[in-house]
């Protein structure tokens, strides 16, 4: 067991960021794509900026997606940040339908041209979170936070902690579920309310 | 809300491994990343912006090795959106930004010269992360383009020029006053009577900002998504942070978080 957080490097968005919020908060950090290294770590985050379809491809050729799913089973700590959110879901409808890890039951879809809204869903946008502790823990009301996106994740009726935003219609921006959590949104990209996130990530 | 907030953006000219000053697109070299990070105290800056522009305005391919290097430590010294870009012609070129830490690339020249290659950015990279940067100053009277670090007029007006560029798969557009540039005499808003009926993408407006009732200008103006000024002295030490709590505090829409708490976050674990 390693006391690093290892952030899964499979080729989808840079990972600069992410690994220097996470050492500005004193948190060591481990870049790797191997399932071992994965699989032993206590606390894995998965980011990730493209395709659903190309990223669950990725995952699956480097058996990383079996290695998430016994992490999570043994109970430890995972943050999906933006597609490595989505891709927590069952199922996106990017690049026709795509099976997700389903470790929650919400789907992924475009948001609907019909709402009125630019596509993608680009800069800073305010959240609302369902409570004040966990991932949300010291944050300020309707904290706004650093979005890009095209597709989201549905809220369907989620009763366990989570956040929703506003664009054009209600999406689900975090989650908060057991050991398992997700930001469509970019905690290392978001100033305070960010790092409060990723720090309440690396608490738990 | 089914807007995002309104934006307040640090662009930073690169040359030669120094920062640069900009007047009327005429370059002051000014310091190095050393100065940057302690004498001018550059995280202090990031802490009131939302977004940082980084431009390698050097011709010199070679330097591009160098510019990502710099793009890369500026990473660890904000916690903001990245865009990156000067001399991008390739997807190639656009990877290699990206893979150095950039969230966004900044095209210009290849606008005019090479609409192809903005497509196949786009279809790699999603048109989100492209912004399309044009420079505009009077000629004769007439707003026109230019491209080349502002060294080729474009053959059309700003607003012909402007129509075409719409019309290619762009995230956002970057529109920056050469007459302005470095003047602090504030942003040139007949620049924006040139934009197209319906554009579809946010425009930041670069060139001129010299005060904080500059930037509110042209926030007010509802065709303005972004202000932004590469200026290293007209906003120094907390000139930024008050200009940001002033359009706060004037009701503008613009994000909100606490930077004496990001200080305090800093390896408390």
């Amino acid at each position: 067991m390693s006391d690093a957080v290892v952030v899964i490097d499979y080729g989808m968005g840079n990972l600069f960021s992410v690994e220097s919020a996470l050492r500005y908060l004193g948190a060591e950090v481990t870049l790797s794509a191997d399932p071992e290294v994965v699989e032993s770590a206590r606390q894995v985050i998965l980011p990730g900026v493209g395709s659903f379809r190309l990223a669950m491809e990725r995952l699956t050729a480097r058996h990383l997606d079996e290695a998430i799913q016994r992490f999570v089973t043994r109970g430890d700590q995972l943050l999906g940040i933006c597609l490595g959110m989505q891709l927590l879901g069952t199922a996106s409808s990017e690049d026709g339908e795509t099976a997700g890890l389903g470790i929650i039951p919400n789907r992924v879809d475009r948001f609907d041209d019909l709402l009125g809204v630019k596509v993608p869903h680009v800069g800073f946008n305010s959240i609302t979170p369902s409570t004040a502790s966990g991932l949300f823990a010291n944050l300020p009301l309707s904290p706004d936070f650093y979005f890009v996106h095209s597709y989201r994740l549905a809220v369907n009726g989620m009763t366990s902690p989570h956040a929703t935003c506003e664009y054009g219609e209600t999406f689900l921006a975090a989650f908060d579920v057991g050991n398992v959590r997700g930001t469509q949104f970019h905690p290392e990209k978001s100033q305070s309310n960010g790092l409060q996130v990723l720090q309440n990530f690396l608490a738990a | 809300m089914t807007s995002v907030k309104k934006r307040l953006i640090f662009t930073l000219l690169f040359n030669e491994d120094r920062f640069m000053l900009s007047r009327n697109f005429r370059l002051q070299q000014v310091g190095d990343i050393g100065w940057l990070e302690k004498n001018y105290n550059f995280r202090e800056t990031a802490l009131s912006i939302d977004e940082l522009v980084i431009l390698n305005v050097e011709r010199n391919r070679e330097s591009s090795e160098r510019f990502r290097f710099h793009t890369q430590r500026l990473n660890d010294d904000c916690f903001v959106p990245i865009a990156a870009g000067g001399g991008v012609r390739s997807v190639d070129d656009a990877r290699a930004l990206l893979r150095s830490g950039a969230d966004k690339v900044v095209i210009n020249s290849i606008l005019d010269s090479d609409p192809m290659s903005v497509e196949e950015l786009a279809s790699e990279f999603g048109s989100q992360c492209l912004v399309a940067s044009v420079d505009a100053k009077r000629v004769d009277g007439v707003i026109r383009p230019f491209v080349e670090n502002g060294s080729r007029l474009v053959d059309a007006t700003l607003g012909e020029y402007l129509t075409r560029i719409a019309n290619l798969p762009i995230g956002e557009l970057y529109l920056n006053s050469m007459d302005r540039d470095g003047t602090g005499q504030g942003y040139d808003l007949e620049l924006l009577d040139c934009l197209p009926d319906g554009l579809q993408v946010p425009v930041i407006l670069a060139g001129g900002a010299g005060k904080p009732e500059h930037f509110s200008a042209a926030l007010s103006d509802p065709r303005v998504d972004a202000v932004a000024t590469a200026h290293l002295f007209n906003f120094v030490g907390n000139a930024l942070e008050l200009s940001r709590q002033r359009l706060l505090n004037d009701g503008m829409n613009l994000a909100k978080w606490n930077s004496q708490h990001l200080k305090r976050l800093a390896s408390i674990l």
